[in-house]
């Protein structure tokens, strides 16, 4: 089995991940439901939003150079990565330059893909994760399991007993809202003694040179403003031509990530401290990300460069539902990261995730970009093919498929037997062990299939 | 070659044009805002669960500070306030205050002043000056928020500057909640816990 199917097996079994998992989508996704419902014609918004990342991936690099002439001229520094040891590289070199000990740093799945946190501490820097759920897992020295809760994969009991082992002035009543309270007592003196701040961004806006940050604890705001030095890390994909667009990415972000109406906190950011000003960094520096997206562009995959990162394939995927984020084995998991791993780690490493879907297309659906999730996950498979990648039990199994299709007498027989022996395996309606199939009955039952062929019943019902 | 050369030289391509860019905005789908009743639906978004902020409504400049004390007591709080180096706030009586001109890692309530309100999602947008520092506005527990109700504008397309941008501009939203355990939403995970608005329907004493 590969490593992927293993740590789909273990997640399978576990039962308070499916608990810990369930909790959060579940409430996502019907919070997403309401505020949709609640928007005016969010169809067309989909479309628009669409156009809009369409039309800058168009024209990117004419946007990042428009993007870095403004930010340079209100006082911030423009530094270019095309992989991702480059931009940890630039990071790491400013935080010396600066001579930082600790830096703050709020939630970037950026600096989750380029492994900043790995990269700060080979350098011998203290990080301090400020957002909530990065909390939770740099103290459990996890990785994160989604985009939006890295926790998710955490039970609140689970969480209590981390907080109660690692802070020092730990919740004793068992609350989620005393185990936050917990996390702030811990976090607020380290987060505001940080030498530097590091934030991704949510979006760049290319006629001003502002960084936009969106959060909902307000921690990016109190990563980034008390240090001397704020670093941003961002993908080149993330501009958008003006405030105006970028107005409406931020109505389609809130809404199909947390179903709100907006976070609770949204910053723009241009260039460091003015003349005058009681607080904010003294050098604020911008490094923008390639890391394999120009190739993207250029291969096929453009459309997935339209990701606002909202998460909302994430709660709506029932393989995400069932195995949670860390079995995707990548930085970013369920449908989205399906489609990106590949891309960013080759496909020989993770062709078993595009394979991980139904293709029932919800991810599509709610996709707040119309990113043809299905399609491009088709696509890898394909590639996987042509690509001699797929196992060999997988070609032999396709090979005998495809020369009984083409024997269309051969394979209504073969049906039909199938169908009639699979009835044997039947109890109330499911089966739940079959020969040869233990891979598919291990985690799972199987309806029970009706007593005829579709063909079959087709030819009974046309000759009535 | 520098990255920049490289990434850049990945993308050659037309050069955007503005028009095409204009014309994604035209027409756009958004929340609707009765335009007729700004300040009622303004405060009719400050009382949704995932805001839930108190308002007051005051007449003059002269009456801020006794509206402060109100909330404060209120809230069991002693007359204690972080206050903004803002000159429009110079004339008010704060000799009940004890006054902080910077905010403590444990400031109890802090004073801003918003220069809009946007009735669409019950936003409080700021901006950063020599005069309207940011920090306190994330730091205290009790965020107060003075806003002329003329300054109540439509949508979040009234909320950005023209020309040249301040160094942070900041839209406020409710407080610093979080549902990063199990989705459920908890209140005052970083920043504020309470937000009280301060609503002046009188607009010439704060221009």
């Amino acid at each position: 089995m590969s490593a992927f199917t293993d740590r789909a097996e273990a997640a399978l079994t576990d039962r308070l991940l499916k608990i810990a998992v369930e909790r959060t989508a579940g409430t996502a996704e019907t919070k997403r439901a309401a505020a949709v419902a609640a928007f005016p014609d969010f169809e067309a918004a989909r479309t628009r939003a669409a156009a809009i990342k369409d039309h800058v991936i168009a024209h990117l690099g004419a946007y990042l150079e428009q993007f870095e002439a403004n930010a340079v001229a209100a006082g911030a520094r423009v530094h270019w990565a095309s992989t991702a040891d480059e931009a940890c590289r630039i990071v790491v070199d400013i935080c010396k330059a600066a001579g930082a000990k600790t830096v703050a740093r709020s939630k970037s799945m950026l600096g989750e893909e380029i492994g900043l946190p790995h990269a700060l501490a080979e350098a011998g820097i203290d990080r301090i994760e400020t957002d909530l759920a990065e909390h939770i897992i740099q103290l459990a020295h996890e990785r994160p399991s989604h985009i939006i809760w890295p926790a998710m994969h955490k039970t609140r009991e689970q969480v209590s007993a981390l907080f109660k082992a690692r802070h020092r002035s730990p919740h004793e009543e068992e609350s989620i809202a005393a185990m936050a309270e917990s996390a702030r007592r811990e976090l607020r003196a380290p987060m505001l003694g940080a030498d530097v701040g590091i934030s991704g961004a949510n979006f760049l806006i290319a006629d001003t040179g502002a960084v936009c940050t969106v959060t909902n604890e307000g921690n990016a705001e109190l990563s980034l403003v008390p240090p001397r030095v704020h670093i941003v890390t961002a993908g080149i994909e993330k501009i958008v031509p003006s405030m105006g667009h970028a107005i409406h990415m931020l109505r389609m972000l809130a809404r199909s990530a947390t179903g709100a109406a907006l976070t609770q906190y949204t910053t723009f950011y241009t260039g460091p401290r003015r003349p005058g000003d009681r607080d904010g960094p003294e050098e604020m520096h911008i490094v923008l990300v390639d890391n394999g997206r120009t190739k993207m562009r250029g291969e096929g995959l453009a459309e997935m460069l339209r990701c606002i990162r909202c998460g909302a394939c994430l709660n709506h995927c029932v393989v995400f539902r069932q195995i949670g984020g860390h079995a995707y084995g990548g930085t970013y998991p369920g449908p989205m990261g399906s489609v990106l791993t590949p891309a960013l780690d080759g496909l020989r490493q993770s062709r078993d995730l595009p394979q991980a879907c139904t293709l029932n297309g919800k991810c599509q659906e709610v996709c707040p970009v119309r990113i043809p999730l299905p399609t491009l996950l088709r696509g890898w498979r394909e590639k996987s093919w042509r690509e001699g990648l797929e196992p060999t039990a997988m070609r032999l199994g396709l090979g005998v498929w495809v020369w009984a299709a083409r024997r269309p007498r051969l394979y209504r027989l073969g049906a039909a037997i199938a169908v009639r022996a699979m009835q044997l395996f039947a109890r109330r309606g499911w089966i739940a062990t079959l020969p040869f199939a233990a891979g598919w009955t291990r985690h799972r039952d199987m309806p029970k299939p009706a007593r005829q062929t579709f063909m079959a019943q087709y030819r009974k019902e046309r000759g009535k | 070659m520098s990255a920049r050369a490289a990434i850049l030289g990945r993308l050659k391509g037309a050069e955007p044009d503005r028009a095409e860019a204009d014309a994604l905005l035209i027409a756009l789908e958004r929340p609707r805002v009765d335009e007729g009743a700004l300040e009622a639906e303004f405060l009719a978004r400050l009382t949704l669960p995932s805001i839930s902020a108190t308002h007051a409504v005051i007449d003059s400049m002269d009456a801020l500070p006794s509206a402060i004390a109100r909330y404060l007591v209120q809230q069991g709080q002693p007359l204690t306030l972080c206050l903004p180096p803002d000159p429009r706030l110079s004339g008010c009586d704060w000799s009940a205050f004890t006054l902080h001109d910077s905010a403590a890692p444990d400031e109890a309530a802090a004073l801003a002043i918003a220069r809009k309100g946007i009735a669409e999602t019950g936003s409080l947008i700021f901006e950063t000056s020599a005069q309207a520092p940011m920090l306190p506005n994330f730091l205290t527990l009790h965020h107060i928020i003075l806003l002329a109700a003329s300054d109540i504008a439509p949508y979040l397309e009234d909320a950005p500057l023209p020309g040249l941008q301040p160094r942070a501009h900041y839209w406020i939203t409710g407080v610093s909640g979080t549902t990063d355990i199990e989705g459920t939403y908890v209140r005052g995970a970083h920043g504020p816990r309470f937000q009280h608005v301060i609503l002046l329907r009188q607009r010439r004493d704060v221009a």
